[in-house]
């Protein structure tokens, strides 16, 4: 099977859709007016639903259960005991595909799912009939701070109880916890290095330590996580909160063992997914256990979470650094070195966590990183919008603190600090060359464009000198990084004219919000040169075509190319079909226009005409119309799939070479720049942002409104991360203290000033006509950005996150 | 043996021999209807449809709407009144349904984000337009708000805007995209056109 090559760019492509402001989204309405159904909003005749038993201890294992009372208790149906014949020792699939226990009777953080499921009437009495449960616990001592479990005479887990209790990779250890999530919970050390940081060190000028820390946080996700399954006379039919609903047909299929083609999946609208939940195992194994229990019960099943059991869940970046950095004068830095304590974290991927960035995006030479695991019980970590937060605050804490202490401009640090695993921009520049991308100096435009923006000339200042008339420091910081991400996913899409001439995108999607279904159609509309108002996604249907899913800021560089092969397929098709008509045996569609060729056509606003005669012209529904639909076909529709990995560059100048194919090598080439105002009062400790400059090479901006969307989005996610997001343990008990929104602050309206969108677009992304990703970037570095704002401020470094009012105050010497 | 029925007030325990003799007594003496109404009947007007219904004690507004009545514009996002997802219009004030007993509610008229958009009121539109939705969850109860706000203040300020919405949380952080989207909704309720474009 081989594809023809449809991902050539197209020079001086003129777009109707592309690019314009004022495409009214799809699914626009259907959410402001209440109309958009989400999973948590669904509701079946007969639904039953279901809760889990949630631990009441930080790291004990249940000995004995006695759930006679839970079962007699009024109005319960049904229960699921982790010692049940059908789930003890299965393993099943859980999210990335890691085998993992459906239920199991330990538990490795307060609150974790564990044991025991009831099935009731109602929430309320799984919840009362949960209480009756009598648990006989063995309990281990637990540990919530991560730096304290390598201290030296610190009570160690490992003193207490047996060593297999950490390595949940062992699928047949019995004190497993079933809910980890995918990146496993273990302990261990390493190291990733390059160049000589010793070498480094003694090349420089000034040699600066400091530590920083980052305390956990996590994602808050509007829409409470469910799992509905109804189990239709042999085959169960899911509606499913996740980024990847395609992929719970492929494990439903691998757990019942039944084909796929039986099983329906459902993905209504995502009430907000930025990673967190969706890399959760339960946000996989909770659909088994309603599948079975609906099988069970012979009724709809819905398994839901309340907002505190949705809490427990960190970032990646939950950790504790100790950084050295040698610098010339001239803020060329030589060596860099980080010794971090990541909470729960993760051992088993990415040694460079923390120092990527420096790799892909800068010239420094010599790297060195050492990477700790600190278990704690305090639940797993994942990414969450993203896993470039530790890489982002890394480099944001290097960068500001070079500046600082050498008392130059932070922007002119990153320019002399701009390239490439240690080569500098000259080499970019040849990249750019060869491959027939625009030379163009990504992150000199968007520094440019950020500090006219912010009027950095006038406003920037050396740390801790400006004071306002209010009496408040003036502070603002500055920080850069690579563009988001381009460098997987895959997605498939089918491309239908239906008899009216409308156009129909058929696949199955996971909404998050990204209006990335309109982007879709924008793309298909010009391509097919047919009416943006034509072209409609038809929605989370079950249809067999899975989009790549919201994930790593790929979905649009993924999609974009498998609709744009999808359109340009269906166009030619269209044109043939034109051109030649419909001939089988004694059925026969006359041509539209008799006596040309499909190269003599071209389509426009949803219009075919001759090229050389425009005059001559038929519009598209005219031209693909049947007769009578379904009853008496003329002809079979014009139909076109497309597919693509992404990852797939396609070089324009056909130099396709090795470091291409690998596309995981191939450089970042385009930069965001982000600027931060502050204004930090002494007196109490409170810091007001003030504005925020956002400056995103995206390359090339599909649909403008939603890049700005993401700005705007990740802005205000980043200013409570940096100022009040923080989950709170008590440490001697291990228990939660503030898993909800009333303890735990995300932004409103009132916690950022105002926020300037500044789209930059060099297309010199990898992603169709050179786009590249927008929904982690502004999340993930400005999260860091208040620790530099706050630094220039004050003069004094405050990089302990969240930055709160007592610790600006602390830093002072005030308290 | 015969047996001789009585019948009881349930105000004061009175006994009557026959029916008609409890419905006089009701009416005469304690000011009601033939009977009283069944504990937990409640008439209430939702987006200008009434209703009557007999509701739980601890039935919230938000189940009544969201479970019942089938309206999804009322969404559960933060379970404790923290949030603003799930508000609605009251006698003209924006209150959260999931903090409000639905017993509470005899009498009332609510509106709801579905009501609004049947209205065709042009916050609707605007917040299309203007692009004031990610994910959408937390959208119909920032309309419900914003229409509370333009109903009392029909020309507010961006600060008035900022303000009545900071009860609102938007995970998603779609906030400066939201005054432009009521402040035109102003604009155009005030007799003036939509703006060009966002």
């Amino acid at each position: 099977m081989k594809e023809p090559d449809l991902d050539y760019e197209i020079k001086d492509q003129e777009f109707s859709a592309i690019g314009k402001r004022g495409i009214r989204r799809l699914d626009g309405y259907e959410k402001a007016s209440g109309c958009a159904i989400y999973a948590a909003d669904i509701k079946l005749p007969g639904m039953l639903y279901a809760r889990i038993l949630a631990s009441p201890h930080p790291n004990a294992r249940i000995r004995s259960m006695d759930t006679a009372s839970v079962e007699a208790f009024s109005g319960v149906r049904a229960i699921l005991r982790y010692d049940d014949p059908e789930i003890e020792e299965k393993v099943v699939p859980g999210s990335y595909g890691a085998p993992w226990y459906v239920l199991t009777g330990c538990a490795s953080w307060e609150g974790e799912p564990v044991g025991l499921v009831v099935v009731g009437e109602s929430t309320q009495i799984c919840d009362e009939a949960l209480k009756l449960a009598k648990v006989e616990w063995e309990i281990f001592p637990h540990v919530i701070d991560e730096e304290d479990v390598l201290k030296p005479d610190a009570v160690t887990l490992h003193d207490k109880v047996p060593n297999e209790i950490f390595d949940s990779s062992n699928v047949n250890n019995p004190y497993a916890s079933a809910f980890s999530g995918v990146f496993r919970i273990a302990e261990g050390r390493n190291i990733f290095q390059k160049g000589d940081v010793e070498k480094g060190f003694a090349e420089a000028d000034k040699v600066i330590e400091f530590p920083a820390r980052r305390y956990w946080h996590t994602w808050a996700e509007p829409e409470l996580p469910s799992a509905l399954c109804r189990w239709n006379g042999g085959y169960p039919e899911l509606w499913i909160k996740h980024q990847h609903v395609y992929e719970h047909k492929q494990v439903m299929s691998y757990w019942f063992d039944m084909p796929m083609n039986k099983i329906t999946t459902h993905a209504p609208y995502q009430g907000a997914m930025f990673g967190g939940w969706n890399w959760m195992n339960w946000s996989t194994i909770t659909h088994y256990i309603t599948a079975l229990l609906s099988k069970r019960t012979g009724r709809p099943v819905k398994l839901v979470f309340n907002r505190r059991d949705d809490f427990y869940g960190g970032a990646l970046d939950c950790a504790v650094h100790h950084f050295k950095v040698g610098a010339k004068k001239d803020g060329t830095i030589t060596a860099v070195s980080i010794r971090s304590v990541f909470a729960n974290g993760p051992k088993a991927w990415e040694p460079h966590m923390g120092i990527g960035h420096f790799l892909e995006n800068s010239c420094v030479h010599n790297l060195y990183k050492e990477n700790y695991a600190g278990v704690v019980n305090k639940g797993p970590v994942t990414a969450v919008r993203c896993e470039q937060l530790p890489n982002t605050f890394c480099f944001n804490m290097v960068f500001s603190h070079v500046a600082a202490e050498l008392g130059l401009d932070p922007t002119e640090v990153a320019l002399r600090n701009d390239g490439y695993e240690g080569k500098d921009t000259a080499y970019l520049a040849e990249f750019k060359r060869h491959y027939g991308k625009p030379e163009r100096d990504s992150l000199r435009e968007c520094i440019e464009a950020g500090k006219k923006a912010i009027n950095w000339d006038e406003k920037w200042h050396l740390p801790g000198t400006e004071k306002l008339p209010n009496g408040k420091m003036h502070g603002i910081g500055f920080g850069w990084t690579h563009e988001w991400n381009s460098k997987r996913g895959s997605g498939s899409v089918g491309l239908l004219f239906e008899p009216d001439g409308s156009v129909s995108l058929l696949a199955q999607r996971s909404d998050v919000g990204l209006v990335a279904e309109t982007a879709y159609c924008q793309i298909a509309a010009d391509e097919l040169g047919m009416r943006y108002e034509d072209v409609v996604l038809r929605p989370h249907k079950d249809t067999g075509f899975a989009l790549m899913t919201p994930d790593g800021s790929c979905n649009l560089c993924t999609n974009g190319w498998v609709v744009r092969r999808a359109a340009r397929k269906a166009r030619q098709e269209l044109l043939e079909f034109a051109a030649n008509g419909y001939q089988e045996k004694t059925l026969s569609s006359p041509p539209a226009f008799p006596g040309y060729q499909p190269e003599d056509l071209d389509v426009k606003n949803s219009v075919i005409y001759v090229k050389k005669d425009p005059s001559v012209q038929k519009p598209v529904k005219d031209v693909v119309r049947e007769v009578q639909c379904v009853q008496w076909w003329s002809h079979p529709q014009i139909f076109a799939r497309g597919w693509k990995q992404a990852g797939s560059w396609t070089d324009p100048t056909g130099k396709a070479s090795e470091q291409l194919v690998d596309y995981s090598k191939r450089p970042h080439l385009c930069r965001q720049a982000h600027f931060m105002e502050v204004e930090v009062d002494t007196e109490t400790g409170q810091i007001e942002i003030t504005k925020v400059v956002n400056a995103n090479d995206v390359g090339k901006a599909i649909n403008p409104e939603a890049v700005e969307g993401q700005q705007y989005g990740g802005t205000f996610m980043a200013a409570s991360r940096g100022q009040t997001e923080e989950v709170i343990w008590d440490k001697g008990t291990g228990v939660m203290l503030n898993g909800n929104l009333l303890d735990y602050k995300i932004a409103t309206i009132l916690d950022c000033g105002p926020i300037e969108p500044i789209i930059v677009e060099t297309a010199l992304g990898y992603g169709p006509y050179g786009a590249n990703g927008i929904g982690e970037d502004v999340a993930d570095l400005v999260a860091s950005l208040l620790g530099p704002a706050v630094f220039n401020a004050l003069g004094v470094a405050v990089d302990d996150f969240p930055i709160t009012p007592d610790k600006i105050l602390k830093a002072l010497g005030k308290i | 043996m015969s047996t001789q029925s009585k019948y009881v007030c349930p105000y004061c325990a009175t006994t009557f021999d026959a029916f008609d003799g409890l419905k006089a007594h009701v009416v005469d003496e304690h000011g009601t209807m033939p009977l009283p109404r069944p504990h937990g009947l409640i008439n209430l007007s939702v987006n200008g449809q009434r209703y009557e219904l007999q509701v739980e004690p601890n039935t919230t507004l938000y189940n009544l709407i969201h479970d019942q009545m089938g309206l999804t514009g009322v969404k559960m996002f933060c379970d404790r009144g923290a949030c603003g997802s799930c508000t609605v219009i009251m006698d003209g004030r924006p209150v959260l349904s999931c903090m409000t007993l639905a017993i509470e509610c005899d009498g009332k008229t609510i509106e709801t984000a579905e009501g609004i958009a049947a209205a065709k009121h042009p916050l609707i539109e605007t917040y299309v337009k203007h692009h004031a939705m990610q994910c959408g969850y937390c959208t119909p109860g920032f309309v419900v708000t914003a229409k509370a706000l333009l109903d009392k203040n029909p020309d507010p300020t961006e600060e008035e805007i900022r303000e009545a919405l900071s009860g609102n949380l938007c995970r998603c952080g779609t906030y400066p995209q939201h005054p432009k989207a009521v402040a035109e909704a102003a604009k155009i309720l005030q007799g003036g056109a939509a703006d060009e474009r966002a």
